[in-house]
């Protein structure tokens, strides 16, 4: 029946890009080879034109393997070229943006399945409006235009039905008296105002204030590209709330399926003589069988509780136990689709079709937990010891407690973050924080899921079947073999063991190797090394174009600019002004530890200070000795090793420092490579503690940098930059090979984001020396006396 | 008369065992019928060192007496060795200090101006001011430092010369203001049989193209032992270069022994046998074991490294080297010379916290190879005291620990050389020219306090010989990690590293404990 009846029929399928569209398209042009065409509805996007998005969205996808499998690679690029073409369609515009050859085309179809939407439950209002509602109502009216009467399809979602008890049936949704009309356009205009409250005083000082928190020391640039970036997520955060406060107050679950609600009012009320079917299904998840067992793409809804079940990050979880969990495998909707497509309604009267398993084969929350219980129990996954973790036991408490209790957790984890932040542990708080980070994430996380997934397993009601039941009860039995739709057809135990979590856990693999590899977009964007920096070194072997930049203090030398002043002031008084000059030091000490979190620079700036009225030639003498009984102990062997590849590399290696050169010019020269530091203005043989020029930290450092390699030819886009703290990110960002040092807490995480390499050198064991001369040493008290 | 050294079979009223470890001490009960071999007590020093040196200066050995050697306008240059020797660092006066006011004494009688004093420190590290000015005594350094005082530098491409080839084609180089001096005086001291006689030109003032020459696997494959000049291919080496040295400048040697009073009386029990302890001895013992079970390794390090020896001249000597050696040799060997009967399967020793590369510094990994298996092993004369094939068991807590200052080149060594291999053959070949050339560990050397970047595959070169002939060595009390890294095995207790040991020699091995130090020479008959 379903192939006889789409025999030479042209389709149009929209929403081909996403799981369903694609599913669809596949077992159509497998199971009905005598179909006529499929058009398939792409828009052009930024980067892709809709033909190239067909090749590398859609036939790549692995759903079409098996098809490629079975036909081989060239006739199945002939039977795609046959049967496949791409139809231009914006939803977006009115009209859809289609051409007058698309107008035409779009005549021709007979059957329209419309399956485009915005599925993800936290979509901002605005978005979901305009995809869903919107998109659907133009695509109702630009058929409506063509004059011609092809079956529409639309697909829709069980929950439009809303937050309501007991048997659903198979007609309109709940209506709270809504105007579709007025929803879409309120919705859909959202933004404007929110992007206007976003660039309200008091909201921009608090988002400015939490970039500085995060990346202050980085410069204005970098703080201002931060502030951008929390404004793009405040908006966005807002836009969601907006939509789900919005659902929910009418009803609703989420602006999913109150814009999918909106949109059958929608489609309706437009759609006047042509034939229209509305196809409801529940939750999708991966294929029993077709194209092959455990096909999915993309984690939805199940997924990511499942993979948290089984890494025991939801070590609880909310719901009721006897209610029913809809899922239903998308080969099944697939299959209900083309039944419904087959079978158009008579008359002009809407007819509606529930694609669910509750009523015919119901699982019940309480065996999901069991049935994963049981899975993880034989194959449990394995934390990084490679230890296995045990599946949790939930006990359903209610969704707010349990929301509470994850958000108490959260606060503490959060307090113990800004504290660690804070503290002068330096490189040493980096692993402490990277902990606090990941557990903030997993309560963030665990947090997130109970938000948007709870109000599923609450869910007290069934969706009726029987119309689609009807529809199965026509088909053939030879059909019932190759479309299979009725959920009572398999078991949810071979379902969830043998398909589905396997699935999950498969995917969820990739997914985390994807994630490693993602780039950060636009202005932040810096190219990853692919490997070891070691083979980057050897790649770039013999380019004297290349430049190396490392920063000095806690990149190659563990010191600071406070302990070299401490060892030259103590080096050149006696050991009774001793006391009176380190009381001093530490009265200072806080304020210095606030002014470097706010800003190196500022922090440089204010401690210079203390070098106001010393004698340059001395200092300079001081600096030389401060070499060996200083720096040369604290050197980080693996960094000077580092240097020295990359001299033998042929490199040009700059140390670019914001110390002062009394202390840095005696390592350079011994180093025999470039620097550039800090310099005092000297008035009479004297310091002023006045700098030259800026101190080099920040976006400072970046343009010092820039200059410098244009000055001497360097290719930066080839370069090596090594830096250990946050004020050094403009620099880092410049170079292709960017290695992050031991970072401080923050540019840790800030490493970890855009997958720089992060290397941990230390100091060789047994060197550390209080910053002081020793005074026992006649070398000290003969210098002192002088 | 002080007593001589011993050979003491350990039978069931013998107390436990001193085994120096590191930065530490350990009592252990070796298995009965064992063997201790003790050093001999120290000698009586010499009641009046000035007048003895005076004496010796009066009289040379073979050549003419240094006051007629010296006249106004010559050019005169101190050669003398550095802090690597004694060990313990002795405490003030340095016996070099004593000769050498006296031969400046002599000098500015003579009106000798312009003289320079050098520290012939090879390619060691260069001593910090302090050091020097506990070398040479408060009156010389405020006189001649820094300009006319002052150490070698072996990587000073202007301040070097070649001066040729010996027969046997090796390459000789010299420091160039002792080469141009009309008259060389070497003050010498010599501790162990190793040191002195050509030695000290040959490699005090030389570069890294003259010492190569001896410093290499080979010959010191062939130097059994480097501690008895006769057999020692790196001596024989050393004669030819330096008789091409005094053929080119004339040297007068002054060579001083002291004895083997190492320790100073905190640590007497140290020097004396368990059997002697004294219940001060005894006290002291535990006091020195709960402070170094329990105190951190940088304040250990700060008191053992405090220690200075109460040493006592024994000898000193002027004139020819040859001469002069012969008698030197003879003092040393009296001191420290023990006999012991026949070779035995398993060899035991503590490694103390100093080797002469490691003043004020840790005793680093490579740096205990280098004074286990290389130094202590090699205490011989005739054969060694372990069979072929037999196991070396030493005590050392082997802890991953590096001077940065001090020690540069030793780190990269261990991080990336011995992770590659621990075949002093293979390090030879495939490493040590791109360590004695690198250009940061010649700006260490040359500006810093660090040791040449040659140095480590010296350290490890010296123990090739034990590596090769003993059968297995085994680390008592190392860090695991560490002691495979070196290429040994590791246990936890000596127990446990005796049993080890018998899967190599066998069941009831013969144990041969050698108590050093103070430090003595095994004369295996």
């Amino acid at each position: 029946m379903i192939a006889e009846a789409l025999k030479g029929k042209t389709i149009l399928v929209t929403g081909t890009t996403g799981f369903l569209g694609k599913s669809i398209v596949e077992k159509t042009l497998r199971a009905i080879p005598e179909v006529g065409r499929i058009n398939l509805a792409i828009r052009s996007s930024a980067r892709r034109p809709a033909a190239e998005r067909l090749e590398r969205e859609v036939l790549s996808s692995p759903a079409f393997k098996r098809l490629k499998d079975e036909l081989g690679e060239e006739a199945f690029a002939r039977l795609a070229a046959e049967k496949l073409s791409v139809l231009e369609i914006d939803l977006g515009a009115d009209g859809l943006g289609l051409t007058d050859a698309g107008r035409a085309e779009l005549a021709r179809c007979d059957i329209v399945i419309h399956s485009a939407a915005a599925v993800e439950f936290d979509n901002p209002a605005d978005l979901s409006a305009q995809t869903n509602l919107l998109g659907a109502a133009r695509m109702v009216n630009t058929v409506r235009e063509t004059g011609k009467r092809p079956h529409l399809v639309h697909i829709s979602t069980a929950y439009v039905g809303g937050l309501i008890r007991g048997l659903v049936r198979e007609e309109m949704p709940l209506d709270p008296g809504l105007n579709w009309r007025h929803e879409a356009a309120v919705l859909a205009a959202l933004r404007g105002p929110v992007e206007e409250e976003s660039r309200r005083p008091e909201v921009l000082r608090k988002l400015r204030r939490e970039a500085r928190s995060r990346v202050g020391p980085a410069g204005t640039p970098a703080m201002a590209r931060a502030t951008e970036r929390l404004r793009e997520k405040w908006v966005k955060d807002r836009l969601v709330e907006r939509g789900r406060v919005h659902a929910n107050a009418m009803g609703f679950s989420d602006i999913y399926s109150f814009t999918k609600a909106m949109a059958e009012h929608a489609v309706v009320e437009l759609h006047g003589d042509v034939p229209l079917s509305i196809v409801r299904p529940s939750i999708i998840e991966s294929s029993l069988d077709e194209p092959f067992p455990g096909w999915l793409e993309g984690f939805r809804m199940a997924e990511p509780i499942i993979l948290a079940f089984g890494r025991g990050i939801l070590q609880d979880f909310s719901g009721l136990p006897d209610s029913v969990l809809d899922i239903i495998p998308v080969d099944f909707v697939v299959n209900a689709v083309l039944a419904v497509a087959a079978s158009p309604p008579p008359d002009a009267k809407p007819r509606f079709y529930h694609v669910a398993s509750g009523s015919r084969n119901p699982l019940r929350y309480r065996q999901f937990p069991e049935i994963g219980r049981e899975y993880f129990g034989e194959k449990p996954l394995r934390d990084r010891y490679g230890q296995a973790i045990g599946a949790p036991n939930w006990t359903y408490p209610t969704r707010s407690e349990l929301a509470a209790r994850a958000r108490t957790a959260l606060r503490f984890t959060e307090a113990a973050q800004w504290l660690v932040e804070r503290l002068p542990l330096g490189a040493g708080a980096s692993p402490l924080s990277d902990n606090l980070n990941a557990e903030r994430e997993r309560l963030e996380r665990g947090l997130g899921l109970i938000q948007l997934y709870g109000v599923y397993t609450e869910v007290d009601c069934i969706f009726d079947t029987r119309h689609l039941m009807s529809v199965w009860d026509k088909l053939p039995s030879a059909e019932q073999k190759t479309f299979p739709f009725d959920p009572a057809l398999y078991t949810w135990d071979h379902y969830m063991k043998d398909v589905h979590i396997p699935t999950v856990l498969r995917m969820s693999r990739q997914e985390t190797a994807a994630r490693r590899g993602k780039q950060p977009t636009g202005s932040t964007l810096v190219k990853t090394a692919g490997d070891s920096v070691r083979s980057a070194i050897e790649r770039r072997t013999g380019r004297s174009d290349v430049l190396a930049v490392f920063d000095v203090d806690g990149t190659l030398v563990e010191t600071n600019v406070v302990e070299y002043f401490l060892w030259m002031r103590l080096r050149a008084q006696p050991l009774e002004d001793w006391p009176a000059f380190m009381a001093e030091m530490l009265r200072e000490a806080p304020r210095w530890l606030y002014l470097e979190r706010r800003s190196r620079a500022e922090f440089q700036r204010s401690f210079y200070r203390q070098y106001d009225g010393l004698d340059y030639e001395v200092m300079r003498r001081l600096g030389r000795e401060a070499l060996n009984a200083v720096t040369l102990r604290r050197v980080y062997p693996e960094g000077m090793r580092r240097i020295r590849e990359h001299k033998r590399a042929g490199h040009h290696v700059l140390l670019l420092t914001g110390a002062l050169d009394v202390v840095v010019e005696p390592l350079a020269e011994l180093l025999e490579v470039e620097v550039d530091c800090a310099h005092l203005l000297e008035k009479d043989g004297r310091m002023t503690g006045d700098l030259q020029s800026p101190p080099p930290a920040g976006e400072a450092r970046a343009t010092l940098l820039e200059e410098y390699a244009s000055r001497h030819g360097l290719v930066l886009s080839e370069s090596f930059a090594y830096a250990d703290s946050l004020s050094d990110l403009p620099m880092l960002e410049l170079v292709s090979t960017p290695v992050v040092v031991n970072p401080d807490a923050r540019l840790s995480q800030v490493a970890g984001q855009r997958g720089w390499r992060v290397e941990r050198w230390r100091m060789a064991p047994g060197n550390w020396r209080p910053p002081m001369p020793d005074p026992r040493s006649p070398e000290y008290r003969e210098a002192v006396r002088r | 008369m002080a007593r001589p050294g011993a050979v003491i079979e350990v039978d069931r009223n013998t107390p436990p065992t001193l085994f120096h470890y590191g930065e530490g001490v350990r009592l252990e009960r070796l298995p009965l019928g064992s063997r201790i071999v003790y050093p001999p007590d120290p000698l009586e020093p010499i009641a009046h060192p000035e007048r003895a040196i005076k004496r010796a200066l009066g009289k040379p050995l073979d050549d003419d007496p240094l006051k007629s050697l010296l006249r106004r306008g010559m050019k005169l240059t101190l050669a003398f060795d550095d802090l690597s020797l004694p060990l313990p660092p002795m405490a003030a006066p340095d016996v070099r200090q004593l000769v050498m006011e006296e031969v400046i004494d002599m000098a500015a009688e003579a009106g000798v101006e312009d003289i320079h004093l050098i520290a012939a420190l090879g390619l060691h590290r260069r001593m910090t001011q302090d050091e020097v000015r506990h070398i040479v005594g408060d009156r010389i350094f405020s006189t001649f430092w820094p300009d006319r005082l002052y150490q070698h530098d072996g990587e000073d491409p202007d301040e070097n010369v070649y001066i040729g080839k010996t027969a046997q084609g090796e390459e000789v180089t010299l420091n160039k203001r002792a080469a141009e001096s009309d008259l060389v005086i070497y003050v010498n001291l010599t501790l162990v049989p190793m040191d002195g006689g050509h030695k000290s030109m040959a490699t005090g003032l030389a570069t890294y193209r003259g010492i190569r020459a001896h410093h290499n696997v080979k010959t010191l494959l062939g130097s059994r032992s480097y501690m008895n000049p006769p057999d020692s291919a790196l001596h024989h080496s050393c004669i030819r270069q330096g008789q091409l040295i005094e053929d080119t400048v004339r040297v007068f040697h002054i060579e001083t022994t002291v004895n083997n009073h190492a320790f100073p009386s905190i640590a007497s029990f140290m020097q004396k046998r368990e059997t002697d302890w004294t219940p001060q001895d005894q006290a002291m013992f535990l006091a020195m074991k709960q402070m170094t079970d329990i105190a951190p390794p940088a304040f250990k390090r700060g008191v053992f490294h405090a220690m200075r020896a109460p040493y006592g001249l024994t000898s000193v000597n002027a004139g020819q080297v040859d001469a002069v050696h012969d008698k030197t040799l003879d003092a040393v060997r009296n001191q420290i010379s023990v006999p012991v009967e026949g070779q035995t399967d398993i060899v035991t020793m503590g490694v103390p916290y100093l080797g002469p590369y490691n003043i004020n510094a840790p005793m680093n990994p490579v740096l205990v190879v280098c004074m286990a298996a290389g130094y202590l092993f090699n205490l011989y004369r005739g054969k060694p005291v372990l069979r072929e094939g037999g196991v070396l068991i030493f005590e050392h807590p082997c802890r991953y620990e590096f001077d940065a200052v001090q020690h540069p080149s030793y780190i990269d060594f261990y991080d990336e050389v011995l992770a590659d291999t621990t075949d002093p053959f293979e390090i030879e070949k495939k490493y040590e020219q791109r360590f004695a050339e690198d250009p940061w560990f010649i700006q260490l050397y040359r500006k810093s306090n660090a040791y040449h970047g040659v140095h480590p595959f010296y350290a490890h070169y010296w123990a090739a010989f034990a590596m090769q002939y003993a059968g297995d060595i085994i680390v008592v009390g190392g860090e695991r990690e560490v002691v495979h890294r070196l290429g040994f095995k590791a246990a936890t207790t000596l127990e446990d590293a005796l049993e080890m040991a018998e899967q190599t020699v066998g069941r009831h091995p013969s144990i041969t404990h050698l108590r050093v130090p103070p430090i003595m020479l095994c004369d295996v008959q």
